[in-house]
């Protein structure tokens, strides 16, 4: 095993998820079930989490509240510079402090961030920790550094890495934008901005590991336990099959717990030097600075549209900043919602000495919606369209501007529909500002588009035990979303039971395999590889029935908690009953194998918000919310609907407050804790009305769902500012949309 | 964050006594919520703090004849619940009541508000020693400063946190202090200073003195007064800007009008200019906006908080058009 040096390979942020998508569209399974059109009791109704009452009354074990005999805490020391070469680290001194049992440089050469881990001590408790660190003593050359995205553009600006700050990461072309441009009646440019936003979980990073032998186990706080085992197994070269990482409740990931952390590598380490498991827990400041973020933007959009709306031309420039990594991607949405035959996308990433972005909560799709939408309105303004009629005459059923493959399936144009109607669209102004007096009233809209289709090859067990006990299991993390609740809910449903009959079992890596809980793919992969386990073993028990009674197993229904004749209704036997005659327990294993190939997968919506604006102090006031989305099929209406809340009320939080401030002279972040990174609080969340399409998609799986994590959380920022721009007759494009940027805009507008 | 000690005396004397022997050492603690918070961030590592708690009857609020008086350790939930001061000092009240969060405001007393240490994010910051902790630069000055001061900056330009201090500033609030050398009475104007005095701290207070009470005097007839803060967002948050408006009104008519702003300067800012011109006044939107206007006119505003200015207009005409 390597000891003192490794390096983790943590991929840049968005394209991490394209690569992800990209690979998943393109291996097509050799048969395809098709979805079932099946009415269904259980599922589709709005069912209360199983798991509710433990976390709600503080008995759910998260990472945090691990102990376990002997462990020890360990504490990271970071670097304060922005940019310096690491001279010389020396842990003796800690080392030999009494309590100390193990110490670790974890940096050699050239620390790129302030917050950066340079070195690691583990003691019996967190006092000895924190003074071990103070005792390390670090030796830096301090180097020229830069922090904000402007100044890192600048000519002569400290170069990050050793290439340039400014690197083009996508060139995106099709039709021909010149002409495109030349047919235009009227040609629009605008630029957006978007802060850096913290991901802020409510429960921040942590590790617990422990070594047996050469077994290591390691429980993480992690939307991904596999890949925290292949990434351990690969940057410390120990076997796989010789990790376990476990997790078991967690306080939201929002992206920033995908994947291996520097941390639990120093864990692991610390935990096989001291001999003894050690537990790391970062700080609140910690998590302001190293655990990702999301990357900034700066969009120009510009766009050709003839008299009759007909859009001629798309043009974009972004230019992104994730700190020492790549930035978003942020052209997805305009590449693809809307009809247009000429679209060129330039996009580049700017390179600062800060954490590095990583994706959050729908990456590059916050940014780019919320300029591409912003701008649709000032667009829409121009010609003297009604925004929704603007996007509606831009429908397409197939992706990229309607130029590639057809949309499996495609609820927008219902989402409008029951949008506009929710929200009242009739009331909006008509035209932008035209309102008067202090308190100005205004309502946006904005789409939204996003994958949400499912990983190929997800795992799961349906475990039928001889008393009559059944298991759900599988691989995958509960990231705080409900999975647990609709395995239950799904094996329930196809065996005849209620939830609460189930015992689900995740977040083990001894349990078949499923991927990161990232991308809204955990529905879709989970529900139809359990669906199909439960289906297996509704098949094996229809089959002993149908043996017993000496009928063909298509007469076999399955009631509650029995199975009987379909023809003699009187004849049946209870399920306990079944299972008791079972010789040995039984496992049927479910798989989600994929989709067919030649259609786009993703997921639409439509967010409508009424806001009120104080023209003279600035500050916005959100007065409603109504969200409509097609994600297929809804397994719990419950927990989707929760979702959805709780992708607003961040969206929210984006639109009005979240920023990361950087400091040019000391390189510092200004504002890591929760006090000056402001996010919205219960009073600043207006009332949120939900509602679904509810349409069952025809090929992505057989029970026909799509994703529904980060789609509530793309638009809403957007149709926020849209709703602004109604109520003032000015776009503020820069969010957050802070009371002093709400009176530049209106001084703006005033010039004209 | 360093061990420390708690001391847990039972007399003002011992406490006073104890903090002038072990000056700069011993930190006095009242509701803990700024204190541990300094503690916490180490910005201060003190070895033992001094558990003002545990003096008995600093917390009541008296109404007597010429006035109230407020003990030291009266929490800013029990401030914001009693209604005799929310008929007498609705100003008062409101700035009480909008103080930060219900867990916050059930620690957090009146004391404490008003000796609490700035919220300058270079000042929460361990890493950075700035002018006020001893360095030789303002990291604010030309760095990030949209929540810096406007008014009465120089060497440092942190703005005072607490909204209790304007309000009660308006309303003419005498303080008593202890000290090992005996106690003394002050208004609460004289109590604030600026950095241009003493850069280091907020106030007057020395390291062995401790704040004993609160007086506000009995309201005049016709008095009232209001407290208008803007924070960013609904609640948990400290005032972009503020203001505490006491006046003898009559009809539309304003007399003794005294306009102190929260938020703008390192202590409560009056606006003597605007209240000069207002008085014995009609009351309107114009003439406030034009007085307030003249008395921004000394306003020196750093790179990024030029919109207090704007704010400041919106906020004393519609915190004075109130009480009419
Ligand atoms: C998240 C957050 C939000 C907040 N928002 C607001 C807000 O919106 N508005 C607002 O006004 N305040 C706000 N505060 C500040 C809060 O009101 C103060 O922390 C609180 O009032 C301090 O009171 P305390 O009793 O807890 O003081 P402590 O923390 O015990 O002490 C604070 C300071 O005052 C000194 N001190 C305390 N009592 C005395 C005394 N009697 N004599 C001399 N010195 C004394 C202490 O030595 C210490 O330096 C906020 C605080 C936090 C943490
Ligand atoms: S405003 Fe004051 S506290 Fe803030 S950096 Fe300047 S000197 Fe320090």
């Amino acid at each position: 095993m390597a000891k003192k040096e490794y390096s983790i390979d943590i991929k840049d942020s968005n394209l991490l998820y394209h690569e992800e998508f990209r690979e998943m569209e393109t291996e097509e399974p050799e048969e395809v079930p098709s979805p079932e059109k099946e009415k269904f009791k259980i599922i589709g109704d709005y069912t209360p989490r199983i798991d509710g009452e433990r976390i709600v009354t503080g008995r759910a074990p998260f990472t945090h509240d691990i102990k376990l005999r002997g462990m020890l805490c360990g504490k990271i020391l970071r670097c304060p510079h922005a940019c310096a070469e690491v001279v010389s680290v020396h842990l003796s001194r800690a080392r030999s402090l009494p309590g100390v049992k193990a110490t670790l440089q974890l940096k050699k050469g050239r620390v790129k961030y302030a917050g950066e881990q340079v070195a690691a001590a583990a003691a019996v408790d967190e006092k000895t920790a924190e003074e071990a660190l103070k005792l390390i003593k670090v030796e830096y050359k301090t180097l020229p550094f830069v922090v904000t995205e402007e100044k890192a553009m600048e000519e002569g600006a400290p170069q990050v890495h050793d290439s340039p700050n400014i690197d083009k990461f996508n060139d995106y072309n099709r039709g021909d934008i010149k002409k495109g441009f030349e047919s235009a009646d009227v040609v629009l440019e605008r630029t957006y901005k978007t802060a850096v936003e913290i991901h802020h979980t409510a429960e921040t990073h942590g590790s617990v590991a422990k070594w047996e032998g050469k077994r290591v186990t390691v429980w993480d706080s992690t939307q991904a336990i596999f890949n925290v085992r292949d990434g351990l197994a690969q940057t410390l070269r120990i076997p796989a099959s010789r990790i376990k990482v476990i997790k078991k409740y967690m306080g939201g990931g929002f992206g920033s717990k995908l994947g291996l952390n520097d941390y639990t590598v120093a864990a692991v380490l610390l935990a096989k030097e001291a001999k003894r498991p050690v537990k790391i827990t970062l700080s609140r400041k910690e998590n302001s600075l190293c655990v990702g973020n999301r990357p900034s933007s700066i969009q120009t959009i510009k766009a050709g549209v003839k008299k009759d709306g007909t859009l001629t031309a798309l043009y974009l420039k972004n230019y992104t900043c994730g700190g020492i990594r790549r930035g978003d991607r942020c052209s997805e949405p305009l590449i693809d919602v809307y009809k247009c035959s000429n679209v060129k996308v330039e996009e580049y990433t700017v390179f600062t000495n800060t954490g590095a972005g990583r994706p959050t909560r729908a990456p590059g799709h916050v940014q780019g919606t919320f300029a591409l939408e912003g701008f649709l309105d000032e667009l829409a303004h121009k010609i003297n369209l009604d925004p929704l009629e603007l996007r509606k005459k831009h429908y397409t059923t197939k992706n990229e501007g309607g130029t590639r493959i057809p949309y499996s399936s495609k609820g927008l144009d219902k989402c409008y529909l029951l949008g506009a109607k929710k929200i009242g669209w009739g009331r909006r102004n008509k035209k932008p500002g035209e309102g008067n007096g202090k308190i100005r009233r205004g309502l946006g809209m904005a789409s939204q588009i996003w994958w949400g289709m499912g990983r190929p090859r997800t795992l799961a067990d349906v475990k039928l035990h001889r008393d009559g006990s059944v298991e759900a299991v599988c691989g995958t993390q509960d990231l705080g979303t409900g999975t647990k609740t609709y395995m239950a809910t799904i094996t329930a449903e196809t065996l005849g039971l209620e939830p609460k009959d189930i015992t689900v079992k995740i977040g083990n890596t001894e349990y078949p395999w499923c991927g990161s809980s990232g991308g809204s793919t955990t529905t879709p992969s989970v529900a139809p590889a359990i669906r199909d386990a439960a289906l297996k073993a509704a098949n094996y028990m229809k089959n002993q029935t149908a043996e017993k009674m000496e009928i063909s197993p298509d007469d076999v229904i399955i009631g509650k908690e029995k199975l009987s004749n379909k023809n003699d209704p009187a004849q049946s036997i209870s399920f306990k009953e079944l299972l008791k005659e079972m010789r040995r327990e039984r496992v049927f294993h479910g798989e989600y194998v994929g989709r067919p190939l030649g259609y786009a997968y993703n997921t639409f919506g439509a967010h409508f918000a009424e806001v009120e604006v104080d023209i003279e102090t600035g500050k916005i006031k959100v007065l409603k919310v109504v969200a409509t989305h097609d994600s297929g099929r809804i397994i719990n209406k419950l927990t989707a609907e929760s979702q959805v809340i709780g992708g607003i009320t961040q969206g929210i939080s984006t639109a009005l407050f979240e920023q990361r401030v950087m400091d040019e002279a000391t390189g510092n972040m200004v504002n890591p804790n929760l006090r000056d990174y402001k996010i919205a609080t219960s009073f600043d969340i207006p009332e949120i009305e939900v509602a679904f399409v509810d349409m069952v998609d025809p090929r992505i799986n057989i029970l026909g769902t799509k994703g529904l994590g980060e789609p509530p959380r793309i638009p809403i920022a957007a149709a926020i500012a849209n709703a602004v721009y109604n109520a003032i007759g000015i776009h503020v494009s820069e969010i957050p949309m802070t009371p002093d940027k709400v009176l530049q805009a209106l001084k703006r507008k005033e010039v004209g | 964050m360093k061990n420390f000690k708690i001391a847990q005396p039972k007399t003002i004397d011992q406490i006073t006594s104890l903090l002038s022997e072990k000056r700069d050492k011993y930190y006095l603690m009242a509701g803990g919520t700024d204190l541990l918070g300094e503690i916490k961030d180490e910005i201060i590592e003190p070895e033992a703090v001094v558990d003002l708690t545990s003096i008995p009857n600093l917390s009541y609020i008296k109404k007597e004849k010429d006035g109230v008086r407020i003990g030291a350790l009266t929490t800013v939930a029990e401030l914001a619940k009693n209604l005799m001061i929310k008929q007498e000092y609705p100003g008062l009240h409101e700035a009480a009541n909008g103080i930060a969060t219900p867990q916050l405001r059930n620690m957090a007393t009146v004391g404490g508000n008003l000796c609490q240490r700035p919220r300058c994010w270079y000042y929460r910051d361990p890493q950075v020693k700035c002018r006020k902790k001893g360095g030789s630069r303002c990291f604010a000055f030309r760095g990030k400063n949209k929540y810096h001061a406007i008014f009465g900056g120089g060497l440092c330009y942190i703005v005072h946190p607490s909204d209790l201090a304007p309000v009660l500033f308006a309303l003419d609030a005498e303080i008593f202090i202890s000290s090992s050398k005996g106690d003394k009475s002050i208004p609460l104007t004289d109590f604030f200073i600026l950095p241009k005095v003493t850069v280091s701290k907020e106030n007057i207070l020395e390291p062995d003195e401790v704040l004993k009470e609160v007086k506000i005097p009995a309201p005049k007839r016709g008095e009232k007064s209001t407290y208008y803060k803007l924070m960013e967002r609904g609640a948990w948050d400290f005032a972009l800007v503020s203001v505490a408006v006491k006046a003898n009104v009559s009809g539309d008519v304003f007399k003794d009008t005294k306009i102190v702003l929260g938020g703008v300067a390192p202590a409560p800012w009056r606006l003597k200019k605007a209240e000069n011109m207002i008085e014995g006044k009609k009351i309107t939107e114009n003439l406030l906006r034009q007085a307030t206007k003249e008395a921004l006119k000394d306003a020196r505003p750093l790179k990024e908080n030029e919109y207090k200015k704007e704010l400041i207009e919106t906020i004393v005409y519609r915190a004075a058009l109130s009480l009419v």
